[in-house]
């Protein structure tokens, strides 16, 4: 009993008792704390670069939609436009002027819509103060015209890019991709859709015209002044690529951006949508979702994917898009009562990145838009296998600095990692240690599994773009069919590729489609 | 009753205290290294910091063993195993640099299992019972 016991012998044993709960609860803070703040992992690979002056409240600029370029000329031998990139300055923040780099002066550059197999010329002057290279994101392009990294257009100069685009309709993107610099260029506003369309496509009866919202997702830091940061190490962006710490894992901003401007309002019908989501940001990840959803979920109805049409529709909640990746979904806003205000959201997101853009639903409206079960037709067959390839992209030294390697190795324009054969068929087993979206110029692939499992939920459908989580491996099935050629792969993490997470590849062999 | 040149009662308390340390901060080795592979890239560098950090303590180990042996009289294997430990960190450090990750991470695994055998037995030692 307690009580029989000696005092001395109760003071002991309650001071013994004391201490060992002190000592357990210093144990516990001390691997506890650290485990408990750092158990959610992080969705994006990146530091937030803080804007520097107050955030004006979402939801106060109308949504816009980038003008389609019209061509200058359309003739036997193609549709050819004209494209100036020059500085401007565009109102991303409400009332604020925003010095940028632009296609023709807007952020996002003008839309260029080519019909599949047409021909399109796009000749660029260049009048900004550094070299610029044009990628057209997605499309299947001759190496000439493909805008490998150091194929530059000098200050001044001209270069005009010839589109064969025989490949299925899509929402694809242009933007810069000049070695070292790619990514500030596309934060300063470098970057416009490029759709292709196709009367096949528009057979299908899905949502069409001002129903087709081109939607470009970025993220931005604003300056005291207004102006862009960007933590370049070099703000010149002539000599020294990278940026500096701690951005050098991605830099996040804090106002989202659609169509340029911060997070705006749509006006809509209540009626099917088409949306063509574009994550256009440098490094952020989205978790893309509507709130309210509609009455029984299912808000996101998924029929595309980065290089064109799935096969049939997938009903999504939520969307998980990383940079480049493109997803065209239909919403049927029919499913919402007019005068409802209904917001994109990113539940990734922190308090200034989680709105998105909201759509306002304004009156009910004839819908004669539908989605068929079946949407594109089922892939030609392609040859086996013949060739398998680990890709290991990891965080490395490079040149002494940190950096980002492919198989241990930075980009070198001059020394390909890996040559392809036209006309075969490889594996390519990658792996990563952060978040790394990897993307593959000229072909388009599919995912066969992640892990010891099959493709994610985000996988379906001709993918240019895999969104590689960390520590994760991933398989994909290429086809090369097109056009030979010295091309690149690369993280599009845009710090990751200019710090060196890019490797050029060869593909050998006759063009599988003879002529151009 | 104590006479003199017997074992004296706060010869394992240097152990036990830098012993519990070591395991302390060499388990949140591994709560750091579960982290970035969850994506969170600074806590790469974290992983790095606290790895100085563990190992002296280990190193701090190792010599809070010698009084369990001298005056303490007390067996001399803990100063062994915490100069040893202190090897298998120096190592387990130098693989991480070379990320030979396929010995680093199993030789984490028993950097901590060993911390917490010694710091297990430091507490459950009683100088003069054999």
């Amino acid at each position: 009993m307690v009580l029989a016991l000696p005092a001395g012998a109760a003071v002991k044993l309650t001071r013994r008792r004391l201490l060992a709960g002190l000592g357990g609860g210093i144990g516990a803070a001390v691997i506890g704390v650290p485990l408990l703040t750092g158990l959610h992992g992080s969705t994006s690979a990146g530091s937030l670069l803080p804007s520097r002056r107050p955030l004006p409240n979402p939801f106060m600029l109308p949504f816009r939609v980038p003008p389609v370029l019209e061509p200058i000329r359309r003739d036997r031998t193609g549709d050819h436009y004209q494209i100036v990139q020059r500085a401007a300055t565009a109102e991303m923040l409400p009332g604020v002027r925003t010095g940028i780099w632009a296609y023709e002066g807007r952020f996002p550059g003008p839309t260029i819509r080519s019909p599949r197999g047409r021909r399109t010329i796009v000749s660029h002057r260049n009048d900004l103060p550094v070299p610029t290279v044009v990628h057209l994101h997605g499309g299947h392009t001759p190496a000439v015209d493909d805008g490998f990294p150091t194929d530059l257009i000098p200050p001044g100069g001209r270069r005009t890019y010839t589109y064969p685009l025989r490949q299925p309709a899509a929402t694809l993107w242009y933007h810069d991709h000049r070695m070292d610099f790619t990514g500030p260029a596309v934060w300063r506003g470098l970057a416009g859709f490029h759709l292709i369309t196709d009367p096949d496509e528009d057979r299908l009866g899905l949502p069409a015209a001002d129903r087709d919202l081109p939607i470009m997702i970025t993220d931005r830091s604003f300056d005291t002044d207004g102006s862009l940061l960007y933590p370049s190490l070099d703000p010149m962006l002539h000599h020294m690529a990278g940026v500096r710490e701690p951005y050098g894992s991605g830099v996040l901003g804090d106002v989202v951006l659609v169509n340029g401007s911060a997070w705006p309002v749509a006006p809509v019908p209540a009626v099917r949508h088409r949306l063509r989501l574009l994550n256009a940001s440098n490094a952020r990840r989205y978790r893309l979702a509507l709130d309210p959803p509609p009455p029984g979920g299912g808000g996101l109805v998924q029929i595309g994917a980065d290089n064109g049409l799935l096969g049939a529709p997938i009903t999504h909640d939520a969307i998980e898009i990383a940079p480049a990746e493109r997803f065209d979904v239909i919403v049927d806003f029919g499913r919402y009562r007019p005068g409802t205000q209904v917001r994109l959201i990113n539940t990734f997101g922190d308090r200034t990145t989680t709105p998105v853009m909201r759509f306002d639903i304004t009156h009910t409206a004839p819908d004669d838009s539908r989605i068929p079960d079946a949407l594109a037709p089922a892939a030609p067959p392609t040859p086996p296998p013949t060739v398998t390839r680990d890709l290991r992209l990891r965080h490395d030294t490079v040149n002494g600095m940190p950096g980002w390697t492919i198989n241990g190795i930075p980009f070198d324009p001059r020394r390909p990692a890996l040559t392809a054969q036209l006309g075969t068929t490889e594996i390519w087993r990658i792996s990563s240690d952060f978040h790394h979206p990897v993307h593959l110029h000229l072909a388009s692939f599919r995912v066969l599994g992640r892990g010891l499992g099959g493709p994610g939920p985000y996988d379906s459908g001709p993918k240019d773009t895999i969104d590689l989580r960390p520590a994760e491996q991933a398989t994909i099935r290429v086809t090369f069919t097109d056009h030979p050629g010295r091309y690149v792969f690369h993280c599009h993490n845009l710090e990751h590729e200019d710090m060196g997470m890019m490797a050029a590849f060869d593909v050998t062999g006759a063009p599988f489609n003879g002529r151009d | 009753m104590r006479g003199y040149g017997d074992p004296v009662s706060w010869t394992p308390w240097p152990l036990r205290i830098t012993s519990t340390a070591a395991a302390l901060l060499l388990f949140d080795q591994a709560v750091f290294a579960g982290q970035f592979l969850a994506g969170t890239f600074p806590v790469l560098h974290t992983h790095r910091v606290n790895a100085t950090y563990a190992g002296i303590t280990v190193l701090a180990t190792a010599v809070a063993a010698v009084p369990v042996r001298w005056p303490g009289r007390g067996p001399i294997w803990p100063l062994a195993a915490g100069l040893a430990l202190f090897g298998l960190v120096a190592a387990q450090i130098a693989l991480g640099f070379a990320r030979v990750l396929a010995v680093h991470i199993p030789l984490g695994v028993t950097i901590i299992l060993g911390a917490l055998l010694l710091t297990g037995w430091s507490w459950r030692y009683r100088p003069g019972r054999p």
